[in-house]
Formats: C-alpha cells, structure tokens, sequence
C-alpha cells in the first residue's frame, strides 16, 4: 500500500471515526491546550514538509520574517499531541493521535490549527487532513511541490500570490468533501492531478499560469464546477460513465471540446475529465 | 561528592540559601551581557498546565512548566504552586507576551521579565527561581559566570556544598519550601561527619559501589544494592534496601520510607516523625493496627457479598417481611424476562410471515431439510463475519470510488448479520413449531399447524423451553445445580438453531434462491402410486412443503 494511500485512509478513518463520535470517553471532560510554537528558519536551503491533521479548523498562511515556521494549536491534550519535528530536511507539522479512544469536534469546542511557513524557503508541501473545515493561502509560498489530501471536509484552497518557482506537479486528493481551488494558475504547476470521492469541486483556473499546462480530474460521484478566466484556453477531454456537461462557451472538435479562443489564447490548460456520476459545468470568469 | 560537616549542618545550608537565592533574585546579572539566539520556541497553556520551552542555537534548552501542582525547570521540581494562585497568573502573563514575540525581542522580554513584587513570599521564592534560570538560560556564559561571581559567597562565609544529581539551588528550596523539615534534617544529621547528597534525583546504589560516609536523600527514593559505609538519611522518600545491598550504619527517616527487600543493615532503623511510616512486613504491624484493617476488610466483603445479591436478584428484599419469597420473585422475574424476548422475537417473525412469506417458507424448508449443510454453513459464515468486514472496509477505503460504498459498509454490514441471524432463527423456530403442532404432547394442542404465527410463537417458546424451566426452578431451593444444566441446554439450543437458521439464509440467499436437489425418479414413482406413504410425509398444512414433488422423498435428506 502507498504511502499515499495509506494516508487518505488514514484521514478517512479519522473523519468516520470524529463523524461516529466513537468512544466510551466521549463523556470525559476534555483537556483543551493551546500551543505556541515556532522556530527561525535559520537560512535553510530547501524544506520537505508535511502537516498532519485530524479535525477542526485548519489554516495555512506564510509566518513571519525568519521563521520557518509558526503555528498555534488549540487541541485536546486527552487524545492528541502536537508534533513538530524538524531534523535539518524535513519538518513534520501538526498533531498525532495518543492511541487510546479518539473523539473529535461535537460542537461544543473544537480543535484549530493555524500555520504559517516560511515564505522564502523552497519546499515541498504535504498536507493530510480530515474532518477539518480548511482554510489554506499557499500565496507567496515558494513550492516544489504540492500534494494535498482530505477525508471528509469542506476546503478552501487559494493562492493569492504567485508561487515563486515552478512545480511539476500538484496533486489533490479529496474523499467525500467540498472542495475549492482559487488561483491555480499561481501554483506554477506544470500538472495539477485532482482525485475527489464524492462531493462538490469548485476549481478556478485563473492566476497567472506561466505556462501550458494539463489538469487531470478523476472523480466518483459528485459535481465539478470549472470557472475559467477569460483569455484562457481550454481544452476539455471528457471520458465520463453517467456525467452531464454543461458547458457554453466550448465548441465540440472530435471528442474534445475547445474554449472559442484556444488556438489564439497565449496560454492553454487541457483539462482531463474522468467522472462516474455527476455534473460538469464550465462557467467563465473575467 | 563528599564533604565534611558538623552537626549545625542546617545551620549552613539556611545560610547557603541566603548566598545563593536572595541575591540571585534582587541583582540578576547585568542585562549589557551577551544575549543568548533563540532557535525555536514552545508556548503551551492549558487548564492544568502553562509552559515554555525555548531551543537555543547552540543546541541547549530550557523548559519551565507549571502542571500537577508543581513547578518544573528542566524537569525537575522546584517547587509547589496552586493553579490559579498569583505565581500562576504571573506566569501565564508572561507566557502571553512570550507567544506573540520570537528571537531577539523574546530574548529582551524574558531577560527584563521580573516577578511581581506582590507576590507572597514563598511564590517569590519560585518566581525568582523562574527569573533566574530565563537570565541564567538567555545570557550568554560571560554573564553567567559574571552573575555566579556576584552571588559567591565571602571567605568567611560557610564552606559550600556540592550537590549530586542537582544543585544547591534546588536542596535549598527544597528545604524552604518545607521548613518543617529542617529540624527533623537536623536529628538526621547529626554526628554525620561525611555526607553524599542527592536533593529530587532519585539514586541508586549498584552492586560494586561504595560511598563512603553517609547517604542524604532528599526529595528522592535511594535503592541501595552497593554498600554505604556510613548512614543512610531519607527525607521524604523511600529508601529500598536491595539484595546483597549493605548499610553499615543506621538508618534515618525523616518523613521517609523503609523497605528492605533483603540487603543487610548494621546498624537500626530510626524514624524521625510521629507517624510510623516503617514497613517490614505485616508480622510488624500493631496488633491493634491489624484487628482493625481485618474488621474493615471483613466488612467490606460483606458489604460486596450484599451488592452481588441484590445486583443478582434485581430487587432489595433485604432481610424483611418477603425475604421468604425472594425465590418467588426471582422465578417470576426471569420467567417475565424469557416471555418477553420470546415476544419481541415473535414480533419480529409475524412481521416475516407477513412480508416476507416466500423468504422464511424458503429458509426454513432449507433448514428442515438440510440441518446439517445448514450448521456447517453457519458456522463457516460466523468464522467469516469478521474477516470480510474488515477486508470490505480496507478494500473500499483504498479506492476513491469506493468511499461512498464505504459510508454505507461500516454501518449496514453488522445491520445486514444481525437481520440474517433473526430471519434464520424465526424460520428454525416455526420449524420447531410445526413440530410440537404435530406431536402426541397435550400441552402443544393450542398450536394450529396451519397458521405461520401460532408456529412461530410455538417454536420460540420451544427453543426457551430450557431457559423457562431453569428460570421456575428458582423457587426451590439448592436448585443451582440443576439450572446450570438447563441453561447450558438452553444455550446449546439456542446456539444450534441460531447456526442452522443462520447457514440457511446464506444457503438460501436470505430466502431468494431455495435449494434445489436432485429429483431420484425411482423413489417418486414409487411415492405417487402409493396412496398410503402419504401420512409418513413431512407436509403438514404449509403449502411451501408441497413445493416440487408433493413429497419427501424427491429431496435430499
């Protein structure tokens, strides 16, 4: 099993399990703890990082001058521990279970995770979370790369600034979840792979795309909405078993369909589409 | 490390205080000092706790804590405080400008930090300790040894004391913290000209070693499996004394404990408090002392045979007016409990016969016809149940399509067992149903073969036949034997038919697809033209059973 894989599986029992409320302590008075923790980036070349989390809120920024990093956890100390592990290449962020029974968010107080990351430190980002409600601005991060994956959760994904170098690729992962990617094109990424289990995507393709680029997305049941900037071209490959498409604005040639400026448009986005069931729908975007 | 004393050590160590803390806590070093880089830094508050925890760039850390009650520095207890008290509001101030600063400016905010002059005095005490070891901690060695400079004592002033396994610091406050104590340390030290001390680290004696002189252990717990030619001083603690361990001297025990787990002791043990705290054995206990941990032990187990035998029968009769018919009551009380599971079953069935007729007829002709293929799979598909559940979970869990189909699995698969097993036991028991319709006993008469529900609720009462009648006999007194029987044949029952119904419903696909077995044309010939093979059949009133051949014999057996 991948790591990867074992990963998503990982975040999906954490959602089950905080969406179940499983646990015979469940009536246990919690022991909530807020954390502060942060460490100069004492100029690192480049950063492997990876942050974990099961349930909350969960946002990403960028962190003051000179950190590497700054994050401030608010958890339930009864059940979880916050990790911070940085051993000269790779940062490990967020919090791990402590083994016994979990019990997540129930409405009365709820776990957060705020983190900021160096702006000026190459890095290749992981983010794994759960049952979270997510919040992430990767703007003016300096990404490599780029590999999400969510359980059940309602995501935001934004770049609000242009990453500074390039990446090869990005991909996202999302189970059963509401998920919306604004700026991609500020990623940089040459490919950007979306996987998604059941639910609602929302993928804008505007930011600044600083070349061509192919956008894959495999998804099981759900619906996927596609805003495109205007000026943009689109390519569509739709390969779908019980999916509408609804998509004015594009003109079918063969099996794909093209935006009307495609074969003018200074830059050009294919989006691969393999769905089951569902609703496409392509809506533009000035 | 050893050291000479005299009998007013006290005395000594009351002044060391004086050198060391008060003027650590009212000068500090100088603040021109080299300030120290911090590398990282942890902030932590919570309801019980509040922390900090600074990484330097060379490599060294300080950690101060407030949790349990008790102040740590480094991981060693310092002091006491009460959450909430004015130290732990102190602290948690300071904690909350710590969060929002990093590196150098956290460096000058914790440097400059000083507690509030209104602290009460023994929280002054820590509080200065706190103070001292974030200036000790941030400024750069210069200062430090610049500071150390300041406070060393003058010639004249007593010899200092080396510790081990701390430091002075934390012997003094030790003792001042718990000034009671000093006097009882005083008893204990004296005519000790030579003395090792370990102030909060608990200390250990290895086989092969030898400390000559005298042992004080403050705060700590001593294990000694070396020898200790001198005493051995305990102050709130527990000295163990180990196999092939030897104290040539006598032991003293201020607030301590004794516990000699072999070894040998020259010289007596000497307790310095009014409570005895010395445990040899329970050969050593006052007689008194014993009498009454025997009276409250004998209580307690009445007490606890009292529980079990209310718990047992579900009612408080006591020792009044009804205990004579508290068998009565049991008898009556299970009997009432079997009857309504019996009910709640045949609730269940009834439903069946109503909506689903063609699935329990299918599953409980499997049943009477194959019983045997029926346990077996049955027992196959319990042996299963846990396996494929967890092999369904993880199979749907690695693919993203299948996390939908997961949502419903983890759910509806026990759902789906657990509806098997009821449909399987329904269809065994109208099975039995139609067995006892049909038998010679007189009191079976009230079921009518011919109707689903009289069957139903027959079998069922058949099936806790067992259950019943071990539940009646409680009215008889030194019946246990014979209700154990019973229920045991009860379980065996229930067990047997749950497994036979439970393999029919999977043989059968819960009742949609009935088994079909191989027609031998010989034997049906042979039972068509011959009228008086009718009444051995098996065909009682339900039409299901006149399915296929109208007979028996054209099924496998």
């Amino acid at each position: 099993m991948t790591r990867r894989t074992s990963g998503l599986i990982g975040t999906v029992a954490l959602a089950l399990v905080s969406l179940l409320g499983v646990g015979p302590e469940a009536a246990e008075a919690q022991d909530w703890r807020t954390v502060n923790l942060s460490r100069q980036d004492d100029g690192i070349a480049d950063a492997q990082v990876e942050v974990t989390y099961g349930a909350g809120r969960f946002t990403v920024g960028t962190a003051g001058h000179g950190l590497l990093y700054d994050m401030q956890l608010h958890y339930d100390a009864d059940h979880f521990e916050p990790v911070a592990d940085w051993d000269g290449r790779r940062l490990e962020l967020g919090v791990e279970g402590r083994g016994r029974n979990i019990r997540l968010g129930n409405g009365r107080d709820q776990g957060e995770l705020q983190l900021g990351l160096a702006r000026g430190v190459p890095m290749d980002l992981t983010l794994e979370f759960g049952a979270v409600q997510a919040d992430l601005d990767l703007g003016g991060l300096q990404l490599t790369g780029l590999d999400l994956s969510t359980g059940a959760s309602e995501s935001t994904l934004d770049v609000s600034e242009p990453n500074p170098t390039r990446m090869q690729r990005a991909v996202f992962e999302v189970g059963a979840a509401d998920f919306t990617a604004r700026r991609l094109g500020n990623l940089h990424a040459q490919t950007i792979e979306v996987s998604a289990g059941v639910g609602s995507l929302t993928l804008w393709l505007n930011g600044e795309w600083e070349q061509d680029a192919s956008v894959s997305v495999k998804m099981g049941l759900g619906s996927l909405e596609l805003r495109v900037p205007e000026g943009l071209g689109l390519r569509l490959n739709k390969e779908s078993f019980l999916t509408s498409l609804d998509a004015d604005g594009l003109e079918k040639r063969g099996d794909s369909y093209y935006s009307a400026d495609w074969d003018e448009a200074e830059r050009r986005v294919t989006v691969d589409l393999n769905a089951a069931f569902g609703g496409v729908e392509v809506s533009w975007v000035r | 490390m050893l050291m000479s004393m005299d009998s007013r050590v006290v005395a000594g160590l009351t002044l060391l205080a004086g050198t060391l803390l008060l003027p650590a806590t009212q000068a500090g070093p100088t603040l021109e000092a080299q300030e120290r880089s911090i590398l990282s830094k942890e902030v932590a508050v919570g309801r019980a706790e509040a922390a900090l925890g600074l990484e330097f760039r060379d490599g060294e850390r300080l950690d101060i804590e407030l949790r349990e009650s008790s102040v740590f520095i480094d991981g060693d207890v310092v002091g006491a405080y009460s959450p909430g008290d004015a130290l732990d509001e102190a602290f948690r101030a300071l904690l909350g400008r710590a969060v929002a600063l990093d590196d150098g400016p956290l460096t000058e905010m914790l440097v400059e930090w000083s507690p509030p002059a209104d602290l009460p005095e023994d929280r002054q005490l820590l509080a200065g300790r706190i103070d001292r070891s974030l200036e000790t901690a941030l400024t750069a060695e210069e200062a430090v040894e610049e500071a150390a400079e300041a406070t060393a004592p003058d010639q004249g002033a007593p010899e200092r004391i080396r510790v081990e396994g701390g430091n002075e610091g934390r012997l003094i406050a030790a003792l001042l913290s718990q000034a009671n104590r000093l006097g009882l340390l005083d008893e204990a030290l004296a005519q000790v000209d030579e003395v090792e001390i370990h102030v909060g680290d608990d200390v250990m004696v290895e086989a092969g070693r030898t400390v000559e002189g005298a042992l004080l252990v403050v705060e700590a717990d001593a294990r000694i499996a070396g020898t200790v030619t001198g005493d051995v001083i305990v102050v709130d603690g527990t000295l163990e004394l180990l196999n092939g361990g030897s104290v040539e001297g006598d032991v003293r025990l201020a607030d301590g404990e004794f516990v000699q787990a072999g070894g040998s002791l020259s010289g007596e043990v000497r307790r310095l408090t009014d409570e005895d705290r010395v445990t040899f054995g329970a050969d050593d206990a006052p007689a008194d002392l014993r009498d009454r941990i025997r009276d409250e032990l004998r209580e307690e187990v009445r007490n606890e045979v009292r529980r079990s035998v209310d718990v047992d029968s579900g009612f408080d009769l006591g020792s009044g007016i009804l205990a004579p018919f508290r068998g009565v009551f049991r008898a009556l009380g299970g009997i009432l409990e079997t009857l309504v599971g019996v009910l709640l079953t045949g609730l269940i069935g009834v439903g069946l016969v109503a909506f689903a007729p063609g699935n329990l007829d299918t599953v409980a002709q499997t049943a009477r016809r194959s019983p045997g293929r029926a346990w077996m799979v049955g027992m196959a598909g319990t042996f299963l149940l846990l396996p494929v559940y967890v092999l369904g979970i993880v199979a749907l869990a690695i693919s993203i399509v299948g996390i939908p189909v997961l949502l419903a699995w983890v759910p509806l698969f026990p759902l789906a067992v657990m509806a098997a097993a009821v449909l399987g036991y329904v269809a065994v028991a109208r099975n039995v149903g139609e067995w006892l319709a049909e038998s010679d006993f007189r009191f079976t008469d009230w079921i009518r073969p011919s109707n689903a529900v009289y069957t139903v609720f027959g079998g069922l009462l058949g099936l806790s036949a067992f259950f019943l009648v071990s539940e009646a006999l409680h009215i008889l007194p030194f019946s246990g034997f014979f209700r154990g029987l019973l229920t045991f044949a009860g379980v065996v029952a229930t067990l047997g038919a749950g497994l036979v119904g439970f393999g029919s419903v999977l043989l059968t696909r819960a009742g949609r697809r009935p088994e079909v077995y191989p027609m031998d044309p010989e034997e049906a010939w042979r039972q068509a033209v011959d009228p008086d093979l009718e009444s051995e059949l098996d065909l009682g009133d339900d039409p299901s059973s006149h399915a296929g051949a109208g007979s028996e014999g054209v099924y496998r057996d």
